[in-house]
């Protein structure tokens, strides 16, 4: 009884799994149609067979994993530099008045700045290639880092920071010991926003600033009216970026697993 | 060197409102070794008495000495155990015990030791890989209890302490405060809303106005506690002085200052 039960709620849940895609299939199933039965000319869009025909061909020359690899290399070596930067500055912030004195008006300035606008500033500094690529995405990740740990810690409440004090936690002991677990939760929202970004600005820099990469190859196809394969190119993207994130909601998972709300959200599926 | 000496203490909070007086010209001597209880209307400045002795907050004016040396911040002579327990949610309850022996210095063996005799005080044996989430009110409170034991205060500040739990439990946590105040015989400053409970664990209970807050009388309990819990509840003395405490209270409640 206790197994038909069991059974029976797994495979509810995989089916709510499955129906979870149902959105983006019927999308493309009307895309598809649309195409096929002539109501968009091919030349404009190419029907969703031929991107995914155009993706396959991709695949095997191997044009795609090679510039694939180098695009996932830039996002996430700029994510990570951007998140640890953006984690450093907003634990300063939120601990030290001269800090947020500083980067207050830095962040509330440049919070909306459209970062990819200064790629051809950072192209006259560093050229073309890996550091101005970098460099972008960095930029991109800083922000919303930097604003939900300063919120995190701001919310992490007196009494357990007084409880370390009283137990003679030093001060860097405490940034590290309390503060920032105590605000993991909120940090993993912001780098969460912040894996977003990083393709993003990956593919926009790549399409202005790189010899390679993913970005330079939808660049490249669109140039060259190959429309199939520029669709091609961004489906990869979406699609790692679509893993990329699982993992980070993964790790999130585990370094949380002492939280209340992480473990209600397992609990409830 | 212990005791605790508070004079003429006074604490504003200041709000966009206006300010706030919290406490006036409080005066308090704990001796060495003794347990004082402060009790009085909800909001008359308790706990904020208690986190000025913690150092957590400044006080405004007055002297407050601990050991007859000013307090200027927290220390490791004083534990502190909060209402809401305030124990760290990201690290499970052998960890939570071993946190401040960690942060005194102790080695990771003699740490393990500490933490396993704890454990097994507060009978929590088989929980200590758990998280605080996992755990009922009770329990937490054991632990944060345990936690601030664990590297040896020589005060103990108790801010409502068993406030959160039901009344069994609170009961049980409160005698084995007791059991553990006569075998330690540590300087104990409890603030509690519980008349019964103040004088049932205290040798001295003071209470306080409403707010602006300060210690109007003051109360000696000499009962005898050697019977148990069942023979003091139901001993005259304790009865009677419960009762004069009670009606002490009720009074600042009602907002007289007499």
């Amino acid at each position: 009884m206790a197994a038909e039960v069991a059974r029976l709620a797994a495979d509810a849940g995989s089916l709510r799994r499955a129906f979870h895609f149902l959105p983006v299939v019927i999308v493309l199933a009307i895309w598809q149609a649309a195409v096929s039965f002539g109501l968009v000319d091919r030349a404009f869009l190419p029907s969703v067979a031929d991107i995914v025909a155009a993706l396959w061909e991709l695949v095997r020359s191997g044009e795609l994993a090679a510039n694939l690899l180098i695009s996932i290399y830039r996002a996430l070596a700029g994510l990570a530099i951007g998140s640890v930067l953006g984690v450093a500055i907003g634990l300063a912030m939120a601990t030290s008045r001269p800090a947020d004195r500083f980067f207050g008006p830095l962040v509330a300035m440049t919070y909306s700045l459209p970062k990819s606008s200064l790629i051809p500033l950072f192209i006259l500094w560093f050229g073309i290639g890996d550091v101005t690529d970098i460099l972008s995405v960095v930029l991109a990740c800083l922000l919303p880092v930097i604003v939900s740990t300063y919120h995190g810690v701001k919310s992490v409440p007196a009494v357990i920071v007084w409880s370390a004090r009283a137990m003679g936690s030093p001060h860097h002991l405490i940034l590290w010991r309390i503060l920032l677990p105590g605000s993991l939760l909120s940090i993993f929202t912001g780098v969460r926003i912040a894996l977003g970004f990083c393709f993003v600005l990956t593919i926009s820099a790549e399409m202005i600033a790189a010899k390679t990469g993913v970005g330079k190859l939808i660049f490249l196809y669109g140039e060259n009216g190959a429309y199939a394969h520029m669709f091609g190119g961004l489906t990869a993207v979406v699609i790692v970026a679509y893993f990329a994130d699982r993992a980070l909601l993964a790790v999130m998972h585990y370094c949380l697993r002492w939280h209340d709300s992480v473990y209600a959200a397992h609990r409830d599926g | 060197m212990t005791g605790i000496c508070v004079k003429s203490l006074s604490k504003c909070y200041r709000g966009r409102e206006g300010d706030v007086a919290a406490l006036s010209s409080v005066d308090i001597d704990v001796a060495e070794g003794e347990f004082v209880s402060i009790v009085g209307p909800s909001g008359c400045g308790k706990s904020t008495l208690l986190y000025i002795l913690g150092g957590f907050i400044p006080a405004d004016g007055g002297v407050i000495e601990v050991g007859g040396k000013s307090v200027t911040g927290p220390g490791v002579d004083r534990g502190v155990v909060f209402q809401e327990y305030a124990l760290f949610p990201w690290l499970t309850v052998a960890q939570n015990i071993a946190y401040g022996l960690e942060m005194t210095g102790v080695a990771r063996a003699e740490r393990e030791k500490t933490v396993e005799r704890l454990v097994r005080t507060i009978g929590l044996e088989g929980f200590e890989r758990r998280f605080p989430r996992e755990l009922s009110g009770g329990m937490k409170q054991r632990v944060a209890i345990a936690r601030t034991l664990a590297y040896d205060p020589a005060i103990l500040l108790l801010d409502e302490p068993f406030g959160a739990l039901d009344a069994q439990t609170r009961e049980t946590m409160q005698d084995e405060l007791l059991r553990l105040w006569q075998a330690t015989r540590k300087t104990v400053v409890m603030v509690t809303h519980d008349v019964n409970e103040a004088v049932y664990l205290s040798g001295r209970v003071l209470v306080m106005s409403q707010r602006p807050g300060r210690i109007v009388q003051e109360f000696a309990i000499g009962i005898d506690r050697s019977g148990g819990r069942e023979a003091t509840m139901l001993n005259d003395d304790f009865n009677h002085l419960r009762n004069e405490v009670w009606l002490a209270v009720r009074r600042q409640v009602a907002g007289g200052t007499a």
